[in-house]
């Protein structure tokens, strides 16, 4: 079965979030994720809201990290929104955003482990489990326990972009979120999480696989084209040096990228996105484009595909275009 | 401000346009911090029910403009030919 997932970084008034997750619901997209930095709005308060105003579409934090919030107040947190929102709720985690975490001076730290033992803890809090957890960075006594049930499975779904990280997804994660948008790194990061699945005993089948792509869709190319150069900035400062290495892209432009963003210079980092590194870290173009792009996607072996910011030159705009020009091609809709 | 019954007077072929229309220009107005939390969740619980195009929903769109962006509201009025909104809602004509 083919998902279709969409994510808003809260930087809008909540009720603009809210507005476009709703007309999401109404065109038949299956996921709602919301972005977690501390520079925009909180993740769960957003979450909330939306919560309170759809009525069938799955949500979650996509992604939020073990650095800023401990896991037992993820788990909290994505336990509470599922009384909003019962059966609904996904939890999507991973090592974070470097540049951001750069911000507040907080190194990512054996991100691996640090992931691992954040869903552990979440899956244990949530499970009310007994006992008390001893791992190498994260400890909690028997009396963490929450005060209330959480009636419904939360899947959690790991973001990764390095070889490790994916393999972890595969090894123990409901869902993948994959953050690239290339064939070639998708289908690359789909035989790792299908490796980490076999080498931990399970089905690969059991991971939704999803490529979390930076996304743009307008009537034409061009008109696609252009709002993407912000986030992809973001992306090629986060992105590690072999996938920087890959697309041929110098890491010393992308450091450099990196700096600017840190000091706020936007002008020089989003001056210095090229044609190449659109093509290498974002999905844009018409419809018809994104449909041909998309396929080939499917074709590498994702079960999911998130349509991620900034979705278009017009927000309202292009989730109707997506709703009406591409899902019906994949999907029977409501 | 009475819209609620200024809004009875939109003919019905006219009311889903026209919520489109004052919708785009509620999602891309700069002043759109100024609408009231209450009026913001009114316009949601219409648009979660597919209703911004009733007159309860038109109502609550229009209060939010008057805040958000009444220049560019009484512009879209104006293209519809609702004349008696238009003046409503701009305050040096009313």
């Amino acid at each position: 079965m083919k998902s279709f997932g969409i994510e808003f970084v809260p930087m809008e008034l909540f009720w603009r979030t809210t507005y476009y997750s709703i007309q999401a619901e109404h065109l038949g997209y299956d996921s709602i994720w919301i972005t977690d930095h501390f520079n925009n709005r909180n993740v769960y308060v957003s979450l909330a809201v939306i919560a309170n105003y759809t009525d069938r579409i799955k949500l979650g934090p996509g992604v939020t990290n073990p650095y800023l919030i401990h896991p037992t107040m993820t788990a909290q947190s994505v336990a509470s929104l599922n009384e909003l929102a019962p059966g609904r709720v996904i939890c999507g985690i991973g090592a974070g955003d470097r540049t951001t975490l750069e911000m507040v001076d907080t190194p990512m730290k054996a991100p691996l482990r640090t992931v691992r033992e954040a869903v552990e803890i979440i899956r244990r809090q949530i499970a009310r489990e007994k006992g008390s957890y001893e791992g190498k960075l994260f400890k909690t006594s028997a009396g963490a326990r929450f005060n209330f049930r959480v009636n419904d499975p939360i899947p959690i779904y790991i973001g990764a972009q390095g070889p490790k990280m994916l393999q972890l997804a595969g090894a123990i994660g409901d869902g993948a979120l994959i953050n690239a948008s290339h064939p070639d790194d998708i289908e690359r990061a789909v035989k790792l999480i299908v490796k980490g699945a076999e080498k931990a005993g399970r089905d690969p089948k059991e991971v939704d696989i999803a490529a979390y792509t930076s996304f743009s869709v307008a009537e034409n190319e061009k008109k696609a084209r252009k709002p993407v150069v912000p986030v992809v900035a973001y992306i090629v400062a986060g992105s590690p040096p072999f996938i920087l290495e890959k697309h041929g892209i110098p890491v010393e432009k992308a450091e450099k990228i990196r700096s600017d963003l840190a000091n706020r210079n936007w002008g020089e980092a989003f001056g210095a996105v090229d044609s190449n590194m659109i093509d290498s870290f974002a999905v844009c173009g018409s419809p018809d484009q994104c449909i041909e792009k998309i396929e080939t996607l499917f074709k590498m072996g994702i079960s999911h595909f998130v349509t991620g910011s900034p979705l278009g030159p017009n927000v309202r705009a292009s989730i109707k275009l997506f709703g009406v020009d591409v899902l019906p091609h994949f999907k029977e809709l409501p | 401000m009475e819209y609620k019954e200024l809004v009875k007077s939109i003919p019905r072929p006219m009311r889903e346009g026209l919520s489109e229309n004052l919708m785009d220009i509620l999602l891309e107005a700069k002043d759109g911090g100024n609408i009231p939390s209450s009026v913001a969740k009114m316009i949601l619980y219409y648009w979660q029910r597919d209703q911004l195009a009733s007159e309860s929903g038109l109502t609550s769109l229009l209060r939010a403009l008057v805040e958000a962006d009444p220049m560019k509201t009484a512009t879209v009025l104006d293209d519809f030919g609702l004349d008696e909104i238009k003046l409503a809602i701009s305050p040096a004509e009313g």
